[in-house]
């Protein structure tokens, strides 16, 4: 208990007290998984709606390989992105590999099939008689599918915490593509294993507590926006 | 004058006639009944006129129009709006925003105006709101606004199909079964809010099955059966029709 305590009052004063690494390690990770999300959400919403809205050969087979994507374990992903980018894979001549570039993109594989396959749901699961009475009231095919995400929203939101939880948190991924360098790739969670091997639990337990703190204030948020309504 | 005129009308899926050299004329300020017993074609005219299904032969024309093979939204926007036979609601919207919904598919606010929320873009926004309580009021439906549409009982959800339907600003309102399902109490309303509507200058077209409320609200009817049309006239003239009378006792049905 003594050391959960001083971990605490050890966060506070890291945080409050413009300890430099430690807000560097803070940013790094929202800059990080805040990207790699915000790519995930351009790509997996309108995605997941038009697979839920479209009907075409081959579909159950992609909502099963959704479903499957959904829970891809982070070090699979990391070793394939690893072989991608290592100097003699596909895409070797990048340079990502041990750069915030190349765990962006690992955590942007990630929290795709969960947005789009949450998405993908929520979506499905709207009243299949609400987009042609749309049509009929004059709505074009956009603003069709437009409209029937916002009566989807809530499900989309839950889609969109689902796959920032599933990456801010992680630690598999951005370890092995990101090799938690200091001062360069060394995000939350990699510190946090750094510091629990080197017995630095008072730092460890700093980091946790921001790192709970951060995921707790940006679920608030997006709870904020599920609760209120389109006026 | 006709503002919606069928010519020849015929659809066939594969090697069943749905519909057969269908003429149909559905004067400006009427209400026109479209009645028959069951598969006798009544939804493949709505589906044909609405443009969710091309028809195989024929021509459609609305206020002078050519509207044969246009999309449903385009027919639409020409005011030409159809409600389907169950409720389509937003569930998790109020009762106002339900109807705002409908209001915005027409209102020409741009995307960057509305993330930018700029002062014409509220005005707007407020002249939208005024005019969907205006049209709930109208309704009757202005003590729920506030309310969750997936609360309403289902009489007034009804009611507020036709609210959002009327957010379009329709000229011919083509309703799919209005009362079909309610009971007696909640049929008589519909009855009256429909009536109402065709006060403010909306043409309507009403496919219904219950004979009483047919007989009540429409100037003409015209009777399908296989098809094909095999009556057609004022109430009372379509009533006393014997070929009606035998399409409907063939089928169990009955003619009022």
């Amino acid at each position: 208990m003594g050391e959960f305590g001083r971990g605490i009052w050890e966060g506070l004063r890291l945080i409050f007290g413009g300890d430099a690494e430690v807000w560097r390690i803070v940013l790094l990770s929202l800059w990080v998984s805040g990207m790699a999300l915000l790519f995930s959400m351009l790509s997996g919403i309108p995605l997941g709606a038009w697979i839920a809205l479209s009907r075409f050969p081959g579909r159950r087979l992609l909502i099963a390989m959704v479903y499957t994507g959904m829970g891809l374990p982070p070090v699979v992903v990391g070793l394939f992105v690893y072989l991608m980018l290592s100097r003699s894979g596909p895409a070797g001549i990048l340079g990502w590999l041990f750069t915030p570039w190349a765990m962006m993109l690992a955590q942007a594989i990630i929290a795709f099939p969960l947005v789009m396959g949450l998405t993908l749901s929520a979506v499905k699961g709207i009243n299949p008689r609400l987009r042609p009475q749309l049509v009929s009231l004059g709505a074009t095919p956009r603003q069709a599918t437009l409209t029937l995400l916002k009566e989807a929203r809530m499900g989309v939101i839950v889609a969109v915490i689902a796959g920032m939880g599933g990456i801010i948190s992680e630690v598999g991924a951005v370890m092995m593509v990101g090799g938690n360098i200091e001062g360069h790739t060394r995000v939350m969670t990699t510190a946090i294993v750094l510091e629990t091997r080197q017995g630095q639990y008072s730092h460890a337990i700093a980091l946790s507590f921001i790192l709970l703190s951060i995921a707790f204030v940006l679920n608030l948020a997006l709870l904020r926006l599920q609760g209120r309504s389109l006026d | 004058m006709a503002l919606l005129k069928i010519k020849g009308l015929t659809k066939r899926f594969g090697g069943l006639t749905a519909l057969s050299e269908l003429n149909l004329e559905v004067v400006e300020g009427s209400i026109h009944g479209l009645i028959g017993p069951n598969g006798a074609g009544k939804t493949t005219v709505l589906n044909v006129v609405t443009g969710f299904s091309p028809p195989t032969a024929g021509i459609v024309t609305f206020h002078e129009q050519d509207i044969t093979g246009k999309r449903p939204h385009e027919v639409a926007r020409l005011g030409l709006v159809r409600t389907f036979q169950q409720a389509t609601l937003f569930h998790s919207f109020t009762v106002l925003v339900n109807v705002i919904v409908g209001c915005h598919l027409h209102s020409q606010i741009g995307f960057l105006e509305a993330l930018l929320n700029t002062p014409s873009h509220q005005r707007k926004e407020r002249a939208i709101q005024e005019k969907c309580l205006g049209i709930l009021k109208f309704l009757g439906l202005e003590g729920q606004a506030q309310e969750l549409a997936a609360n309403l009982p289902h009489g007034h959800q009804r009611a507020l199909g036709l609210a959002i339907a009327l957010a379009s600003e329709p000229r011919l309102l083509l309703l799919d079964e209005p009362v079909t399902g309610m009971n007696p109490e909640e049929t008589a309303r519909m009855m009256e809010l429909i009536q109402r509507v065709r006060q403010i200058g909306v043409t309507i077209l009403l496919v219904e099955h219950d004979m009483k409320a047919v007989m009540g609200l429409c100037d003409s009817i015209t009777v399908l059966n296989f098809g094909r049309k095999i009556a057609e006239g004022s109430p009372q003239e379509v009533r006393e029709d014997p070929v009606v009378i035998e399409a409907y006792l063939g089928t169990g049905g009955h003619a009022a």
